[in-house]
């Protein structure tokens, strides 16, 4: 099984007000021109980053951006794992696995937005594609989502300016480790297959976000009912 | 770009357990049970381990670097000799000892990473008596569990002291340990991840768990 096996996989939108891009740019100015092959539709609201609210005044700039950019993959895999339990295909420990994490990315989303106040972006519309119905589809990506989590916040918490902001993303950090080692466990993968982990560029998370087709440009729904998991 | 301003910034920490607490009630008690035993060992504790550098939140320096990444050769060192002496027994079967023998390595690989990074600065080798928990399968279970945690615990306290670059050097150590640390959980049926948000510990607090093992004879600087 390749777990990083996205190929077959693309983004269509990332970022609903322009927010993001704005992050990104602040972060790391390089992957801009990758970032605006993304974003289809949302250059409008750049601003909200520029104009910091009241909320989160006191954050260093950059570290809003690290905390937007935090948010987007916690929006992404709290969607994920809220849908798969909702869908109720899964079952044993998966399944539990599903339960608890899906409560946990719950948790670090709320945190993030109320740390951000204003500042924070919105929730991006997703599609998964079949693969929260689908155990096996859901294990790899579970696998390939925890991996990228803790590999995108060792990439950034370094550059952390605020001492409780890297208290909470440290904290973070290792228990998206653990969800990795955890679910690798239950896929019957290595939970620990080398001795260092490396970190990830916003560069390379974003082209790795945007080749699961998972982010879509508005709501989409294959059947009748309505959209259940759009900010 | 403003850098720092005076205006208190929101506490993460605060939002993320009430978060936690309007998630998940049982992880919030968790938090708390742990939070208690920390607690408890942090009064019973903190004996035997004379010459550890004394820790607080202070500005970043390359010389705290180095009494940190010390703080932490003494955790490497101590897993290292663990699982080491763990794989020579061979008296573990199954998951176990195939878990073992992995992190073995990796921890291995950790304690030569720091004495690189450390050179002449470098602590010696605490001497260790792990007692039964290298053969006997629940007591090995047990004393992983609680070398990985405390490990991850420790240096995640220590991210706000450490310089930029020292800290990118720890962060891709520090979720290898949290992987073991959810990997012999498994084995043994404990949640892999209790909490929402792993827990610091200060170095006082880690070494007090540290030294309420007993498996440290002597440590020395």
């Amino acid at each position: 099984m390749t777990l990083h096996d996205f190929t077959d996989l693309r983004l269509d939108d990332l970022d609903r007000d322009g927010a993001l891009r704005q992050a990104a740019d602040d972060l790391e100015p390089t992957s801009r021109a990758g970032f605006l092959t993304i974003v289809a539709g949302g250059a409008a609201a750049a601003a909200a980053l520029v104009r910091p609210s009241i909320a989160s005044a006191a954050l260093a700039r950059t570290d809003v951006a690290i905390l937007n950019y935090a948010l987007t993959l916690e929006y992404l895999q709290d969607a994920f794992y809220t849908e798969a339990e909702r869908k109720g295909a899964l079952s044993g420990p998966t399944a539990r696995l599903a339960g608890v994490v899906g409560a946990v990315e719950r948790a670090h989303v709320k945190a993030l937005r109320d740390v951000l106040g204003k500042q924070a972006v919105k929730r991006p519309f997703f599609d998964f594609r079949g693969v929260t119905e689908d155990p096996a589809g859901f294990t790899r990506t579970a696998v390939a989502f925890e991996d990228l989590g803790t590999a995108a916040y060792k990439g950034q918490a370094h550059r952390i300016k605020s001492p409780e902001v890297l208290a909470a993303a440290v904290g973070i950090h290792s228990v998206e480790a653990r969800h990795a080692a955890w679910i690798r466990y239950i896929a019957g993968v290595p939970p620990a297959a080398e001795p260092f982990d490396q970190p990830k560029t916003v560069k390379e998370t974003l082209q790795l976000v945007r080749a699961t087709r998972f982010v879509v440009a508005r709501p989409r729904t294959r059947s009748k009912r309505r959209p259940r998991f759009t900010g | 770009m403003p850098d720092r301003v005076s205006v208190r910034v929101p506490d993460p920490a605060a939002a993320l357990r009430a978060a936690v607490s309007d998630e998940d009630t049982t992880s919030r008690e968790r938090f708390l049970q742990r939070a208690i035993v920390a607690g408890g060992a942090l009064v019973a504790g903190g004996v035997i381990i004379g010459g550890l550098p004394r820790l607080a939140a202070s500005a970043q320096s390359p010389e705290q670097d180095v009494e940190i990444f010390n703080f932490a050769l003494l955790l490497e060192y101590t897993q290292a000799a663990f699982y080491n002496e763990t794989v020579e027994r061979a008296e573990l079967t199954g998951e176990l000892f195939e878990f073992a023998k992995v992190v073995a390595n990796h921890e291995r690989a950790h304690v030569d990473y720091l004495l690189e990074a450390l050179g002449a600065e470098a602590r010696e080798e605490p001497v260790t008596d792990f007692g039964n928990a290298t053969s006997d399968p629940d007591a090995f279970g047990a004393a992983a569990v609680t070398l990985e945690d405390v490990a991850v615990a420790a240096y995640n306290g220590q991210a706000a002291n450490l310089t930029s670059g020292a800290l990118q050097a720890a962060a891709t150590i520090i979720s290898v340990d949290a992987r073991h640390a959810a990997w012999v959980r498994s084995i043994i049926g404990e949640p892999p991840a209790a909490d929402a948000v792993d827990a610091p510990l200060t170095a006082e607090e880690a070494t007090a768990r540290l030294d309420e093992t007993g498996f440290l004879q002597e440590a020395r600087r």
